[in-house]
């Protein structure tokens, strides 16, 4: 009798943690699907689909997304492979992929800011050249950022997922046994480039499938960085769509806009698997042909120089942050400013302090709850009371977050839920939720299952199994993830701005709102700040395991001799 | 019209109270004093949401000072809630009303004025007119720009907040002899001046586009009678095709070739700065005194405006019908019209913006602490710009989208 209603409880727990993840999501989308075929009229009246297909703007908002998006997605894909191969091993290599995680955990805005103080025609690079080499003494003329053909996203976009990619590939390549596969290629005659195309980069694309579907995703309706880097007139789609959920009588517009942004999102998808298919076609008549190709030194260091290009670009991009937050005056063309100062950190302190504490506010609790949700959730699996879910948790990263959170934005009003703390923690917990899953799903398929065995013979209930071996032996990927759910919280911009009804100024809006026309060095401290909190949350997690480890090793060193003494 | 409003017109201040004050529910007295102190009885611990633009970091410091000010004198909690386009926040109170949200709203003031204070008033979106009621409205100047809101009657729906007038700024170490018509504006950018406004709707690039309108029509009794006239009662198309064949012109040599465009007025004072642009444009005739203080521009910046004058008009604040914090709000908008709030938004080392309030009737403290202000040799010299009035508040709405229409696809 007792172990049925334990068994219920679990099951009520499953089913909790189900409703918990699975209704926003259901919610949010009715609440875009229904404005947009005309189910709520008082809310969002007119005709939905009519109104936003007739809109001036929509057809080259469209074409803007999709060249935009789809460029940015080839080129990661392409800069991605590229360092792979003709970086993998190499010196440069173990640089690159020491720089790269940190570069990941700076949120898009913070780098896309960075960019535009840097490859401005008087941003950071050209002062740095003239007038000394170009003999400019004002702005050149030939380019402005942000462009109308949306090149300064693009290159945004790419700085910022190339790392994403590289990393997300380089882990699954420790499953591929790369080295055997170039040593046979080699052996047999093949280039190594030959070696990557023909024996690894097959077994390697359907393993980064998922990440690269994520990409594209996020690309074709990305909102913060296509505000502070793409063209406005007209914008990208999404932040077309985001003008119109903000005007008045316009809702059911943006809702039905939203949803064919989907329909864009699905068919870019649809013709990725396409694409798939003929290049498979024709890679397989290419191995069949046995020619063995000669290494091409141009290409590789090609490869090199625009992969480090990216990674240099996005370092300096920080740089210029720092720089311009410590600024008092730098005038064009000076090559650095002339007067120094702390002004925005220190007298201007009490601006960063609140929308600082707001987002750690947000972004701390966020992390708690995605690891006491995830935790929950693969014990339950793990103990056979919840399904094998993975698929499900990714859907709040392939379902583009405009449409989203639309339609969450119209349900949490009509509940009365908008702007409450809580209702922007769900959300980021919603969107923290896979990475999250992704990184302690690993670490605990793959914990040994001695352990439990070992301490459940010794006696040890199930709490005391899983606070006192398990949790602790996993202490590094629950740092990890912890930092990586505070990262997501802390980029978070539209559920923020949408939910949260003006109520939370986090750093990622004031950012974005007073780029339009803050001070440049505010804007840079707003930047450098939001930078650092996950940066720091990275460190903590990387330090955090080593620092109980060495501890606990000092105390083992300690306790032996000592018992040592007595025996 | 709604019911506060009515009690409003019928009682002023006094039955305001009564509506307001659920705790102090026999408010007997109708003296005026006595009612504002309920006003602020009722107003103590609130928290009041002002969503305002936040795109100037002048104007959030201000705020910030405000809402610290506020807080030791009358214990109520200013939150500005920092907007990019105050026309969003007039959409949400429409989605408000459709809802039937008609309580706890998320605004509780806001800044408004022009063509989304007309949106707010011609739906029923406001509140009552709380603005007579409050003590510091005796202090305003009584000018027509005080009681229109770009030829609509503000009735005291809003509160007088700051006076605004279309100026530019130039570098005149780099510039000698600035553009001062539309005309010579068109021959500065073809001989490689650099000049770009903010895109319509963006509010000064729709400014922008009106005095260019003004300009071009000339200055005629009659086409100043058909701006301050609602745009339906006119020939939309023929009055604006001068209009677009300038701006036909322009456009190809604007910087960004008229294919992208600033993000806003402060964005062109930091590409002037930055060199990328040869003239700036704001909406604060002390704006460039304030930056130079800064170090946001050159020690040779200098302020001017067109030789036949440009737009001017006034920005006010209002609270919408279902704020959660009427109270709050009132005390909040008689402070931000108060001599010594209004003194310091007119002092440009804070952010230099021209009062609403009569300063020659004030008594000697107040008028002492403007008297003290100077505006600096960067700022618009006093009495040099002839103010123009902003055409009727339903042409911006029209000449943004026709603006769009043509350049913003």
């Amino acid at each position: 009798m007792q172990l049925m209603s334990g068994r219920a409880l679990l099951r009520l727990l499953t089913g909790a943690m189900l409703i918990l993840f699975v209704v926003p999501i259901t919610l949010g989308m009715a609440g875009t699907v229904l404005p947009a075929f005309g189910y709520m009229p008082t809310l969002a009246p007119g005709n939905g689909f009519l109104d936003v297909v007739s809109d001036s703007r929509f057809p080259r908002a469209v074409l803007l997304t999709l060249f935009t998006g789809l460029s940015a997605t080839a080129l990661v894909l392409l800069l991605s492979i590229i360092a792979l191969v003709s970086l993998h091993r190499s010196r440069l290599w173990s640089w690159l992929s020491a720089a790269m995680p940190p570069l990941l955990a700076v949120p898009h805005a913070a780098i896309a800011v960075g960019l535009v103080f840097l490859i401005s025609p008087s941003g950071a690079v050209v002062r740095m050249i003239s007038p000394s080499l170009t003999g400019w003494s004002k702005p050149p003329d030939a380019w402005i950022v942000p462009d109308a053909l949306g090149l300064s996203l693009i290159l945004g976009l790419v700085i910022k997922e190339v790392p994403f990619l590289i990393l997300a590939a380089a882990a699954q390549l420790s499953h591929l046994n790369v080295d055997a596969s170039l040593k046979i290629g080699r052996t047999l005659g093949y280039s190594p480039a030959r070696c990557w195309s023909r024996l690894i980069l097959p077994r390697l694309y359907p393993r980064i499938r998922l990440v690269l579907l994520i990409i594209m995703g996020f690309n074709l309706t990305v909102v913060d960085m296509a505000l502070l880097l793409g063209p406005s007139t007209p914008p990208t789609f999404s932040v077309f769509l985001m003008s119109l959920v903000n005007d008045p009588g316009s809702r059911a517009a943006a809702s039905a806009g939203a949803l064919l942004l989907c329909v864009l999102v699905a068919a870019c998808f649809a013709s990725l698997r396409l694409l798939e298919g003929l290049v498979s076609r024709v890679a397989r008549a290419r191995r069949r042909s046995g020619a063995r190709g000669k290494g091409s030194r141009l290409f590789r260091i090609l490869g090199k120089v625009v992969v480090v290009l990216m990674v240099v670009l996005s370092i300096a991009s920080m740089l210029v942050l720092l720089i311009w937050s410590v600024t008092r005056r730098w005038r064009f063309p000076d090559m650095y400013p002339s007067t120094w100062s702390l002004h925005a950190w220190i007298s201007e302190g009490a601006d960063l302090l609140s929308p600082a504490l707001s987002t750690l506010s947000i972004s701390l609790s966020v992390a708690v709850l995605a690891m006491l949700a995830t935790v929950v959730w693969l014990e339950l699996e793990r103990l056979g009371h919840a399904p094998k879910l993975d698929g499900l948790w990714y859907v709040p990263l392939l379902v583009p977050q405009v449409s989203l959170i639309f339609g969450w934005q119209a349900m949490a009003y009509w509940a009365g839920a908008d702007g409450l703390w809580i209702t922007v923690v769900y959300s980021h917990w919603l969107f923290s939720m896979p990475y999250v899953v992704l990184i302690l799903a690993v670490a605990w398929r793959e914990f040994d299952p001695y352990w439990n065995h070992a301490a459940h013979t010794l006696g040890a209930g199930y709490f005391r199994v899983l606070f006192r071996v398990r949790l602790p032996l996993m202490i590094k990927p629950l740092c990890q993830a912890a930092a990586v759910a505070i990262a997501v919280s802390v980029a978070q911009y539209l559920p923020t701005l949408l939910l949260g009804a003006g109520r939370h100024q986090t750093l990622a809006i004031e950012l974005v709102t007073s780029f339009g026309g803050g001070d440049r060095r505010a804007i840079a401290a707003l930047a450098v700040l939001q930078s650092l909190l996950p940066l720091c949350a990275f460190v903590l997690a990387l330090a955090y395991p080593y620092h109980r480890s060495m501890k606990q090793a000092r105390n083992n060193a300690r306790a032996v001799p000592a018992g040592g003494a007595f025996e | 019209m709604n019911i506060n409003s009515f009690l409003f017109n019928g009682f002023r201040a006094c039955a305001l109270t009564t509506v307001l004050a659920t705790t102090v529910v026999q408010a007997q007295s109708v003296e005026p004093d006595s009612c504002w102190e309920s006003v602020l009885e009722e107003a103590r611990g609130q928290t009041v949401y002002f969503n305002a633009w936040g795109g100037s970091d002048n104007i959030n410091k201000y705020l910030q000072w405000s809402a610290g000010r506020i807080n030791d004198e009358y214990g109520v909690k200013l939150e500005h809630v920092k907007i990019g386009d105050i026309a969003e926040i007039v959409g949400q109170l429409e989605a408000a009303r459709l809802a039937g949200r008609n309580e706890n709203g998320n605004v509780d003031l806001m800044w408004v004025n022009g063509e989304n204070f007309a949106s707010l008033k011609s739906n029923d979106l406001l509140w009552g007119a709380f603005a007579e009621a409050l003590p510091s409205a005796s202090l305003l100047q009584s000018s027509e720009a005080i009681k229109y809101d770009f030829s609509v009657p503000v009735d005291g729906l809003e509160a007088a907040w700051g006076g605004a007038q279309l100026v530019f700024i130039v570098d005149s170490a780099t510039t000698d002899t600035p553009p001062k018509s539309a005309a010579e504006l068109l021959s500065f950018v073809e001989a490689g001046g650099r000049f770009s406004y903010p895109a319509p709707p963006a509010f000064h690039g729709t400014t922008l586009v009106k005095q260019f309108l003004i300009e071009l029509l000339g200055p005629s009794e009659a086409s100043s009678a058909m701006l301050a006239a609602p745009v339906d009662q006119a020939d939309f198309e023929a009055l604006t095709a001068p209009l677009w064949a300038y701006l036909d012109q322009l456009h190809p040599a604007l910087r960004g070739k008229g294919k992208t465009w600033p993000n806003s007025a402060e964005m062109t004072r930091q590409l002037l700065d930055d060199g990328e642009l040869d003239i700036a444009i704001s909406f604060n005739p002390n704006e460039a005194s304030a930056a130079v203080k800064k170090n946001q521009l050159p020690d040779s910046a200098r302020t001017y405006v067109f030789d036949n004058g440009t737009i001017g008009n006034t920005h006010f604040v209002t609270i919408p019908w279902n704020a959660t914090a009427k109270a709050g709000a009132m005390v909040v908008a008689n402070f931000l019209q108060s001599p010594e709030a209004q003194a310091r938004k007119a002092d440009p080392e804070f952010w230099g913006e021209p009062t609403v309030l009569d300063v020659n009737a004030l008594n000697d403290s107040d008028r002492a602490l403007f008297d003290a202000i100077d505006i600096g040799i960067w700022a618009l010299p006093i009495g040099d710009g002839n103010v123009l009035p902003e055409p009727h508040a339903s042409w911006a709405n029209a000449l943004e989208q026709a603006w769009i229409e043509r350049y913003g696809q």
